[in-house]
């Protein structure tokens, strides 16, 4: 029997937030916080309970890059300057694996998605208009001799 | 064993057993279809819910080795550059396919007698006429008559919606002097037999709760089952047996439960796709056939045809509502269709538009292509491709070469120990020429569309969906698994009537030609009933 993934400490969630802005961060038109203020985290912890295995790589890699923030800089990695953050996260390898979740997590979170214009509802069962379809586009195709052989 | 023989077992319940049951259950034999999966619940599909775009990472992704359900096999596709995509459930792969629906041309039937290479099929465009025609009332085929690169055809529905994309791709053709014409798709435009009209939702590749798409759990099946047909979902079978005659008696299989079962049969159908099929027959060793069932030309699970797929996605400055609309279904091309030697290469390819991708699959293929970094540039250069893409790909015809194959792995096996299929497979040097000038083509059409930017992904490496050629259809049983009715040439009980038995693959998406093919053998065996096994 598998059992599920220790949660998450305090610490490493704050570390997660900071990371997840990092990704992804405010939009610059101010219409969104950044990923990690949105509260994504938490879906991505959730996410990666499904997933022991990555589960223990993001907890080591988020154990790991606020440990080098700390020697490095002396301070939390949510302190150390945008360009050092930035440094210290091109190191990790668990770096790509969070961007994944925190892509799958943001462009799925209904506020972004209308943010982008898009209504914040499942495709079905409403679907979406389209125009009318223009097939005058095919008169010179109509136009073509038979173009099949046999 | 606690049952009379049935007349006819088919075992697969996706594209062609479906449209087979169908067809022979108006001679009230008593059919009975085993199928591994089960029956798929459309209230439950992705498209129901915000975050449907993550389901094609899990639980329906196309490859069996990603999604795991527990009615899946495993398959080593390690030793192949493009892999295997199926869905197994009742409807199977129809379940996630496109839909984009092309018949054959009819040179696809004489590619010996015209270009030289390959074999004919022993049948041509003319006998499978009525079959697609047939198929196409029953699948809900959209589309529109009088396209100059088919012979006259009739299309039982209006065409899908072409929108903004569409007609701007349309644009870009009609500049360069190309070929297009709006896709044949079994997606319903208007309400057709009880199937409620698309809306354009853009999911379906995972599944239309719509039920717009035809789908043969929502086409066929139901159709077979009042006929009398009787499908058993959860049952996925071992091996088929053979008794001391050297016919097909029947076959064992395991229960939803997992309990090994029996049945006993007259007549046995395969209907497992280019992959199971020659899987199943390669694990039906018996005295008689100790290289698998059926296996005598040593041809089973050989000739494997994938369709090399190249896709290019133009990226455009104007918003184009690529996010709606059938996914795989707006234009199509057969420019170079048809074999012109001066390009390089014997036969040809097609494209298929597709649409633009939705926020996360936008997301996620911008960072694949290093156009979407993280950080501060994200937003940025996120809003330069979502909704400012479309994609098209390029489905190039695959030849038949004994060194592209299925057999058994030594090792993996499924949740019941079944063996389970290895794939080894290569592109030849044609298709890299084809899909090297399909691909520039493909370039020049969406700039000439407008497209400021392309991005080339060739071959598709996760664009295994059609499986072809592996217990192919011939006279010659030297030379062929299966003879022109579908029928085994070393089984005479024995018929398969998928995707296996192709003979060439065209330069289409099979589905349709699978299941005329299937109707056709249906047909075969209803017009020789009171000689079937003479």
């Amino acid at each position: 029997m598998s059992s599920e993934p220790t949660p998450f400490s305090e610490e490493a969630r704050r570390t997660l937030a900071t990371v997840l802005d990092e990704i992804l961060p405010a939009r610059p038109d101010g219409r969104l916080s950044g990923a990690g203020a949105l509260g994504l985290g938490s879906r991505l912890e959730e996410a990666l309970k499904k997933e022991p295995l990555q589960h223990a790589m993001v907890a080591q890699g988020l154990a790991d890059v606020e440990k080098a923030a700390r020697v490095r800089h002396g301070a939390s990695l949510a302190e150390v300057p945008a360009s050092e953050r930035r440094a210290l996260l091109e190191e990790q390898p668990f770096t790509g694996l969070v961007m994944f979740h925190a892509y799958v997590g943001y462009y799925q979170d209904e506020r972004v998605v209308a943010v982008l214009g898009i209504e914040p509802r499942p495709p079905h069962p409403l679907g979406y208009e389209m125009p009318p379809n223009d097939l005058t586009l095919l008169d010179p195709v109509r136009r073509r001799a038979k173009m099949y052989r046999g | 064993m606690s049952e009379e023989p049935v007349d006819v077992l088919i075992i697969g319940a996706g594209a062609s057993g479906a449209a087979f049951a169908w067809s022979l259950a108006e001679t009230r034999m008593r059919i009975v279809c085993l199928e591994q999966g089960g029956w798929m619940d459309p209230a439950q599909y992705p498209g129901m819910r915000t975050d449907w775009e993550s389901a094609q990472f899990g639980a329906f992704a196309f490859s069996p080795n990603v999604r795991k359900r527990p009615e899946d096999y495993p398959i080593n596709d390690g030793e192949s550059p493009i892999s295997i995509a199926m869905f197994n459930a009742v409807g199977g792969s129809t379940i996630l396919y496109a839909a984009h629906f092309p018949r054959f041309h009819p040179s696809d039937f004489r590619v010996r007698s015209l270009d030289g290479v390959a074999d004919d099929w022993p049948l041509d465009y003319a006998r499978l006429e009525p079959f697609y025609d047939v198929n196409a009332r029953m699948m809900g085929v959209s589309g529109l008559a009088g396209d100059p690169a088919y012979p006259p055809k009739d299309v039982p529905l209006p065409p899908v919606a072409l929108g903004k994309l569409g007609e701007t791709l349309a644009h870009g053709f009609n500049r360069l002097g190309w070929h297009w014409w709006p896709s044949d798709s079994a997606i319903t435009t208007v309400e057709h037999e009880g199937r409620a009209p698309c809306i354009n939702a853009g999911t379906c590749l995972l599944g239309c709760a719509q039920g717009a798409k035809g789908s043969t759990d929502i086409t066929y099946w139901p159709a077979a089952i009042r006929a009398g047909v009787e499908v058993r979902p959860r049952c996925r079978v071992r091996e088929i047996t053979v008794g001391d005659d050297g016919m097909v008696d029947g076959a064992i299989y395991y229960d939803a439960k997992g309990v090994e079962q029996r049945i006993l049969a007259h007549v046995v159908v395969v209907a497992c796709n280019g992959i199971g099929t020659p899987r199943l027959l390669l694990n039906s060793r018996s005295r008689h056939f100790p290289d698998g069932l059926a296996n005598r030309s040593g041809l089973v699970g050989k000739n494997l045809m994938l369709h090399p797929y190249g896709m290019v996605t133009g990226i455009f400055d104007e918003p184009l509502e690529g996010y709606r609309g059938p996914t795989g279904c707006s234009i199509m091309s057969h420019e170079f269709y048809e074999t012109d030697l001066s390009r390089g290469f014997v036969r040809g390819y097609s494209f298929e538009m597709l649409r633009g991708f939705g926020p996360l699959s936008t997301a996620l293929l911008g960072m694949g292509w290093g156009k979407i970094p993280r950080g501060a540039d994200h937003h940025r250069a996120y809003a330069e491709l979502f909704d400012r893409n479309a994609g098209m790909v390029v489905i190039c015809e695959d030849l038949p070469e004994e060194h592209n194959r299925v057999t058994l792995d030594p090792d993996l096996k499924d949740s019941d120990g079944i063996p389970a299929p290895k794939i080894t497979y290569r592109l030849s040097e044609n298709s890299e020429k084809m899909l090297a000038h399909a691909v520039a083509r493909g370039r020049e059409v969406l700039e000439a569309a407008g497209a400021k930017d392309a991005v080339v992904q060739a071959p598709l490496p996760f664009a295994g969906w059609h499986l072809m050629g592996t217990a192919r259809m011939g006279t010659d049983p030297e030379r062929s698994v299966v003879n022109p009715s579908g029928r085994a040439h070393d089984v005479k009980n024995l018929f398969i009537v998928d995707g296996s038995i192709f003979v060439t693959a065209a330069a289409v998406n099979p589905t349709n030609t699978i299941q005329a093919l299937a109707l056709h053998v249906a047909d075969e065996m209803k017009r020789n009933l009171a000689n079937l096994l003479d």
